[in-house]
């Protein structure tokens, strides 16, 4: 396989991994995961620190020796978990940008970016040509020369990003590139990684914790917790129809709704439940089932606010503002609703003042029942 | 997540040669005190090897030099409680006041441990010997009766002991201190705690468990330190145990298993110390690991920085330039006494000392051992330091706790151990520079591996693995990423290395052959059966030789801290 997936590089691979389990010494990080990674696809593992994703990620790179489970990298097998045979880093023909980026201080942007290319023993010319294509890609195109230890956070990441995609290879490996970086240049690398990525073409899986990260740059996201997948999806998916009450928390800020089912009052295709509080609350299923008690997922966002009562024929209730918090980009309101709390996020001219009656509304089909 | 995948992760690695490497040097290691116990245990004939008859005689026989060891306490609590107060005060000076040129300050701190306690002593005994001792010439000489001062007392000898340790325990104490956040006193400061409140709940406590570690770790070396108490107070027979074990392995019948039985009690006790020091620090240094970058905000003393300044002068004075002046005067004198005339002046003493084969010999074969130390040292301490620190091979916690075993041995029971391990040895190597080779690669062990993984440990890991993703083999990343990073670790270890061989006494003293000898030993021998100013002239030979490797140490030390790739 080894030298196979050297010469095909260049060419964007895919991957499967199947039941992986990783240990360290008596701690379980990954406790069987599989999925797969189709040709110049985007994944993005995501999920809290300590679920298993840097740790998957690093057993596909072959820096972590799994306890068992199977990786395949273009159906050429790199692991097999029954003999425990595996092939190492070097020989897998994969590239990784690293969270600490893991520039050698001790050579020029140039050597640093050419070093693949080198390990390759690519001619002088094309080596030179390569690189100053990559440092141009990734806006370093004067910075050739300049020594890597005199180079800024956001530079160091442009140019470990240079050395990881200049010598072809067929996956990019990303462990939380942007994780460094301070929130302005984080939300520009995004978007610039983004076109690079579609650019190069080059399968790619991404490792992160930020929800926004993840959906930008992803095609498909992986949630992980605890060292298992808690759901697989496209960032759509994932976002609007959340699994279950981890997901919906994780990927952005949701209302956890408790109820009892209330099947004779289904019908328009929406499920029906019954708060402790007794108000009737109405949701999508998207196929899936429950029993007695049963939970909805609603977005903050989704929630809305007002000071008359709306048109609609469902999911209207009266509520009264406890407590309003100013976030710039949107306004927080606390409600007392049905004996609990809701949070309601919104963009809206008028605040509405602590204490006021108003009349909360939630369009059935972004209520999400989750799976138990 | 990402620590524990970053300290297990797993690399393919030459297991077996890490096994036989890590159990070679186990073996290395061990041998010597296995001998060393089983000596101790021998009730028979004394001279009989292997021994007739196994009992705890030589044990309860220690009774009889119950005042050495009570000697040995004496000097090592006095030497200990100096040290200690010249370390905190200079720890304190240097690393919380706005003391002027602080920088060049704290490099030149380091010094006093660079002029051996040898040279220390040689040279205080010209300064203070009761009779014969400069300033008390001149003490008689102004009228004075008897002696000014008398560096052949026990504190005499804890002080010149101290001088040269205090500087160990500034870099241990100074670590502390610096590494303490002041936002946290500035904290109880803003609580409305006063300042003395704050030094004494806040400052104290924090600081407490390095001062307390340093002042172990210090009484364990004071316990098993040699040449001071050797020359200033053999000629007295003021004994401690490690000079009283020499004393009873060099005299005529040689007495082994007692000097065996003192050197295991002495070992077991500085055992304990180095197991209660590791315990500390481990335990008690929530302040060294935050691991957060704060700027240290040292405290503005106003005109006292000056006086604090002078204070370091001084110490730095008495520590290093006395003693080396006080040699060079006196090696160049026919006759040292401290009234110089110009007719007493002469060179004739350096012109003996390159001439006479037996010091040139010595001087050569010390230069040619601590280049041999540092040549293979180097490579072996390299590797050993990634077997223990990188390599993740199961049982590497074992073996470094192994390889750092002799730090608590003293060197002279140490080579004790090695006489007669290597006695029995098939190859006959006892008595030639093998020997001495082999033993300065053993008890500099703790010393090499712990320079060249301090920067072994500074690289992170995924520098390395970065190479590995860009598709370098092991020995492409050896060669363009490891071994570059961990040049100047490497390039340390190897003087350190050298200067530690060419000052080595305690274990050479007892394993240097007659035909092939090493320069301090020499200089020791010189000192009790010679002129005090040829021994004077060959110190200062042998302090030539270090402060050479010492000024590229220094100029090692000085680029490394640069950042690197300028």
């Amino acid at each position: 396989m080894s030298t196979s997936a050297a010469r095909q590089a260049g060419r964007a691979a895919s991957i499967e991994v199947r039941d992986l389990v990783v240990q360290y010494g008596n701690v379980v990080a990954v406790r069987g995961v599989s999925f797969s990674v189709s040709a110049g696809e985007h994944l993005t593992l995501l999920g809290p620190s300590g679920c298993g994703k840097t740790t998957t990620l690093r057993a596909i790179a072959g820096l972590e020796k799994p306890a068992g489970g199977e990786i395949r990298i273009d159906s050429a097998v790199v692991y097999d978990g029954r003999s425990g045979a595996q092939v190492p880093p070097e020989r897998r023909g994969l590239s990784m940008v690293f969270q600490s980026y893991a520039i050698w201080p001790h050579m020029s942007v140039f050597d640093n970016v050419a070093y693949g290319l080198r390990v390759r023993r690519e001619p002088q010319g094309e080596i030179a040509r390569k690189v100053g294509e990559a440092l141009e890609l990734v806006q370093m195109g004067g910075l050739a020369k300049r020594s890597a230890a005199k180079l800024s956070g956001g530079q160091q990441q442009r140019v470990a990003l240079a050395r990881a995609f200049v010598f072809s290879p067929s996956v990019l490996l990303f462990d939380e590139p942007l994780s460094n970086l301070d929130a302005k240049l984080r939300a520009e690398m995004r978007i610039e990684l983004k076109e690079l990525q579609r650019r190069l073409g080059i399968t790619s899986v991404y490792v992160t914790h930020d929800l926004e990260e993840a959906l930008a740059i992803s095609d498909r996201i992986i949630v992980m917790r605890d060292g298992v997948i808690e759901q697989i999806g496209t960032p759509a998916e994932i976002y609007d129809l959340p699994r279950n009450a981890f997901v919906a928390d994780f990927v952005g800020s949701a209302n956890l709704i408790r109820g009892r089912r209330r099947p004779e009052l289904d019908g328009d295709g929406l499920v029906v439940l019954e708060t402790a509080g007794g108000a009737l609350v109405h949701g999508v299923a998207h196929g899936r089932g429950a029993g007695g008690e049963a939970v909805f997922s609603a977005r903050t966002v989704h929630l809305q606010l007002s000071r008359e009562r709306p048109a609609a024929p469902r999911n209207v209730w009266p509520a009264r503002v406890r407590s309003r918090v100013f976030q710039g980009d949107f306004t927080q309101y606390h409600l007392d609703w049905d004996g609990r709390r809701l949070v309601l996020r919104c963009v809206t001219a008028e605040p509405v003042a602590e204490g006021t009656e108003v009349f909360l509304s939630l369009d059935p089909r972004h209520c999400v029942l989750l799976e138990e | 997540m990402a620590t524990a995948s970053r300290v297990r992760s797993w690399r393919p690695g030459p297991s077996l040669v890490s096994l036989l490497v890590g159990g070679g040097a186990v073996v290395i290691v061990f041998y010597p005190i296995v001998y060393l116990i089983q000596a101790s245990l021998s009730v028979g004939d004394p001279q009989a090897r292997p021994p007739e008859a196994y009992g705890l005689a030589n044990y309860a026989g220690l009774e009889r030099y119950a005042h050495i060891f009570w000697n040995t306490v004496l000097v090592a609590v006095v030497a200990t409680a100096l040290a200690i107060a010249l370390g905190f005060v200079m720890g304190w000076i240097l690393s919380r006041t706005n003391v002027p040129r602080r920088e060049v300050l704290e490099q030149l701190m380091a010094l006093p441990y660079y002029v051996t306690p040898l040279m220390g002593a040689l040279a205080w005994s010209l300064i203070g010997s009761p009779s014969g001792g400069f300033a008390n010439q001149v003490w008689r000489a102004l009228g004075g009766e008897g002696h000014l001062i008398d560096i052949t007392t026990p504190y005499g000898i804890a002080w010149v002991m101290a001088l040269f340790e205090g500087s160990v325990a500034f870099v241990m104490i100074g670590a502390v201190m610096k590494s303490m956040d002041p936002a946290l006193e500035e904290a109880s400061q803003v609580l409305g705690a006063g300042r003395l409140r704050t030094m004494l709940k806040v400052t104290l406590p924090l600081v407490l468990p390095g001062v307390l570690g340093a002042a172990i770790f210090v009484f364990a070396e004071m316990l098993g330190s040699f040449s001071a108490a050797l020359v200033l107070g053999l000629p007295n027979r003021f004994y401690v145990v490690t000079t009283a074990m020499y004393q009873l392995v060099s005299q005529y019948p040689p007495r082994f298993p007692q000097a065996a039985a003192m050197g295991v009690s002495l070992f077991a006790v500085m055992f304990a110390m180095i197991y209660v020091y590791r315990r500390i620090v481990s335990r008690g240094s929530y302040v060294t690991i935050t691991g957060k970058a704060f700027r240290p905000r040292p405290m503005d003393v106003g005109a006292a920085r000056w006086a604090l300044f002078t204070v370091c002068l001084v110490y730095l004075a008495i520590a290093v330039l006395l003693p080396v002046l006080t040699l060079l005067y006196a090696s160049l004198q026919r006759l040292a006494t401290a009234f110089p005339q110009l007719s007493n002046f002469t060179l004739a003493n350096y012109v003996t000392a390159l001439s006479l084969d037996a010091v040139r010999s010595a001087l050569w074969n010390s230069l040619l051992l601590g280049a041999a130390t540092a040549g293979v040292g180097v490579p072996l301490m390299g590797f050993l330091s990634w077997l223990i620190y990188r390599s993740r091979l199961p049982g590497a916690g074992v073996i470094e706790y192994v390889l750092m075993f002799p730090q608590a041995v003293p060197r002279l029971v140490f080579a004790f151990g090695m006489l007669w391990a290597w006695l029995v040895f098939p190859i006959p190597i006892y008595g030639t520079l093998w020997l001495l080779l082999i033993a300065y690669l053993t008890v500099f062990l703790p010393l090499g591996i712990r320079t060249i993984s301090g920067v072994m440990l500074q690289i992170d890991r995924t520098l390395e693995e970065s190479a590995q993703m860009c598709g370098a083999s092991w020995s492409y990343r050896l060669r363009t990423v490891t071994m570059p990073l961990l040049r100047p670790g490497l390039i340390a270890a190897a003087l350190l290395l050298f200067i530690a061989s060419v000052r080595e006494l305690g274990a050479s003293i007892l394993l240097m052959g007659p035909k092939a000898k090493v320069i301090t030993p020499a200089i020791v021998e010189s000192w009790f059966s010679t002129s005090t100013e040829l021994t004077a002239a060959m110190a200062l030979l042998q302090t030539l030789a270090v402060a050479i490797a010492l000024v590229l140490l220094f100029a090692v030390a000085r680029r490394a801290s640069r950042p690197i790739g300028e």
